[in-house]
């Protein structure tokens, strides 16, 4: 079974055809250069970006997979979470795919798509697990009894994890997207150089709060010029990163023992930073968990993911009428 | 050869097929649009049509300018329509579309569209033998001085479009020589952009679907303000 994916919901074009778990193609189109200098993703510049990227994307999938649009079986897409104006763009193609070829159309949650992406390379035997979602726009922890089943057991109540990179990036001058260039700087650092708050460790819920710790970095950082004392960046940005990275691994794993599972699935472009992984995979082997995590062009966002959801849905029957619109606040159930 | 054509460049969603000067059938949905209606409004205007995708030879396509992201809704879906099918595609100004559809009046025709935010896209046409030639440029404008214009200019002219409609009062001013299309020709009709774009198609002077990009006229606002925090002035 052929399925072509479209997802435009934020910043990143991305278009994927996969046979069942296998991945035929798999391409991008990156806007990093083009909100770089915002210091963040703006909507319209993003929706302008979809239109002009994507039908080369959709030939070069086509051409890489080595099929034409005929073969498709159905077309995925990405409904929300999102950016309405960039969401309607891969929706307004995916339709049109959808009635030129006859294939079912079936829109995606891209949460979904970010826990469903484990199965590319970890076979379809995901749950029951808990799911940990962290990107430029979400920080989520999610129960999965069985497949298609979520429950979700917290989220942020302000910032995302990306978000707090970015914020932290930008105060030490790394650049755009911060994530990246904070685990970078991070790995010459000392992680426990400064103790930063943990924002909700200890509360009993699955909440996470963010806005705090990057206040925290500004405000240590001021303390010390006063003080006449130079700060270490690579020294503040492993610390801040530690005291992101030990939340979610400890509320994580706390989810795990709650609900009985023994599965960690990992999902979402901040699962590309290097201390989550090496944290989550220790705590996880400790514990003799089994900890997933999609290799670094499937955590982030990509096509490939709605196309493997998108299959999924489809082969429990799920459909979705070409009125389909867009969901930018669309939640996982 | 059927031609599909497609407009959602304001807030009304126009398809069409038409094949040698004929119209074959046109859905129109006019009013408060859904963004998510121009795949289904074809679907619905090919059943009743009993024509097949199959059968269309060329996909026409108003790029605008107009409301961004209804606008992309309704170019993103021609384009790939006309990339999966295979067929040739022709994108033309929504603008050049409202004049096509006044090209029998002997003055000179203003199309206007509403841009939102107090200001009009605007272009200027002449008729010609069997439609219009645009003299000038597309241009977003306010409408005082639009108006303005209009008054240092004793010639006849003839504006159609919504955005004539909405600053009718302000560019009534200048005087008489200012005339207005009827109500029900303001927005641009996919009828109208097939039987506009027949004669590309004729010619073969079509365009590669990458290659169809809204005609947006103005940069986003980020832009605007990089731009003149660049020139010095205050945000
Ligand atoms: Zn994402």
């Amino acid at each position: 079974m052929k399925v072509l994916g479209i997802e435009t919901s934020c910043d990143e074009t991305g278009v994927a055809i996969v046979d069942g778990e296998t991945v035929l193609a798999n391409i991008l189109a990156s806007q990093v250069p083009l909100h770089e200098r915002f210091g963040g993703v703006v909507p319209e510049l993003a929706s302008r970006a979809h239109v002009e990227a994507l039908t080369p994307l959709l030939d070069g999938a086509i051409e890489r997979a080595g099929i034409g649009f005929g073969d498709l079986d159905g077309v995925a897409v990405t409904v929300g979470p999102g950016l309405v104006g960039a969401l309607l763009v891969g929706i307004a193609a995916a339709k049109s795919v959808s009635l030129a070829t006859s294939a079912p159309l079936i829109g995606v949650n891209h949460l979904e798509g970010h826990i469903l992406a484990n199965a590319v390379e970890h076979g379809p035997d995901l749950a029951p697990a808990v799911c940990l979602v962290v990107s430029g726009g979400h920080t989520m922890l999610v129960h999965m009894p069985e497949p298609h089943h979520y429950d979700i057991l917290g989220q942020t109540v302000d910032d995302a994890a990306g978000e707090a990179f970015d914020k932290v990036a930008r105060f030490l001058g790394l650049g755009f997207p911060g994530g990246p260039a904070v685990d970078r700087l991070a790995r010459q650092g000392d992680p426990n150089a400064i103790r930063f708050p943990r924002a909700m460790a200890d509360s009993d819920d699955y909440d996470f709060s963010l806005s705090g710790l990057k206040t925290a970095v500004l405000r240590h950082v001021q303390l010390e010029r006063e003080a006449g004392r130079t700060v270490d960046p690579a020294d503040l940005a492993a610390s801040f990163q530690e005291a992101i990275v030990d939340v979610q691994v400890s509320k994580t794993l706390r989810a795990t023992r709650d609900r009985g599972v023994g599965t960690i699935l990992l999902g979402g472009g901040v699962v590309a930073n290097s201390r989550l992984r090496e944290r989550i995979e220790k705590a996880g082997a400790d514990d003799g968990l089994r900890v997933l995590i999609p290799s670094m062009d499937l955590c982030t966002d990509n096509g490939a993911m709605i196309a493997l959801a998108g299959l999924w849905r489809l082969r429990r029957g799920d459909r979705s009428p070409l009125w389909v619109g867009a969901d930018p606040s669309l939640e996982l159930r | 050869m059927i031609v599909l054509g497609i407009d959602t460049s304001t807030s009304q969603t126009s398809v069409a097929l038409g094949a040698q000067g004929e119209l074959v059938g046109a859905v129109q949905f006019v009013g408060v649009r859904k963004h998510d209606d121009v795949v289904p409004a074809v679907q619905r205007l090919l059943e009743w049509t009993g024509v097949e995708l199959g059968q269309v030879g060329g996909v026409a396509v108003g790029i605008g300018p107009g409301l961004y992201t209804g606008l992309r809704v309704g170019v993103e879906a021609a384009k790939t329509f006309a990339q999966v099918l295979r067929v040739p595609i022709v994108g033309t100004s929504s603008l050049d579309v409202l004049a096509f559809a006044v090209r029998t009046t002997r003055r000179r025709i203003g199309a206007v569209l509403d841009a939102r935010r107090g200001e009009v896209f605007v272009a200027f046409y002449r008729s010609v033998p069997g439609g219009v030639i645009r003299e000038g440029e597309y241009r977003v404008e306010r409408p005082d001085a639009l108006a303005a214009e209009l008054e240092a200019d004793p010639e006849e002219v003839l504006l159609v479009g919504n955005g004539a409609m909405l600053y009718q009062r302000e560019v009534r001013e200048p005087g008489v020589h200012v005339g207005f299309a009827p109500a029900a020709l303001a927005h641009p009709w996919a009828s109208a952009l097939v039987e506009l774009s027949t004669a590309r198609f004729i010619r073969e002077e079509t365009d590669r679907p990458a290659d169809v990009i809204p005609l947006y006229l103005r940069k986003t606002d980020a832009e605007i303000g990089w731009d003149r925090r660049a020139r010095g002035a205050p945000a």
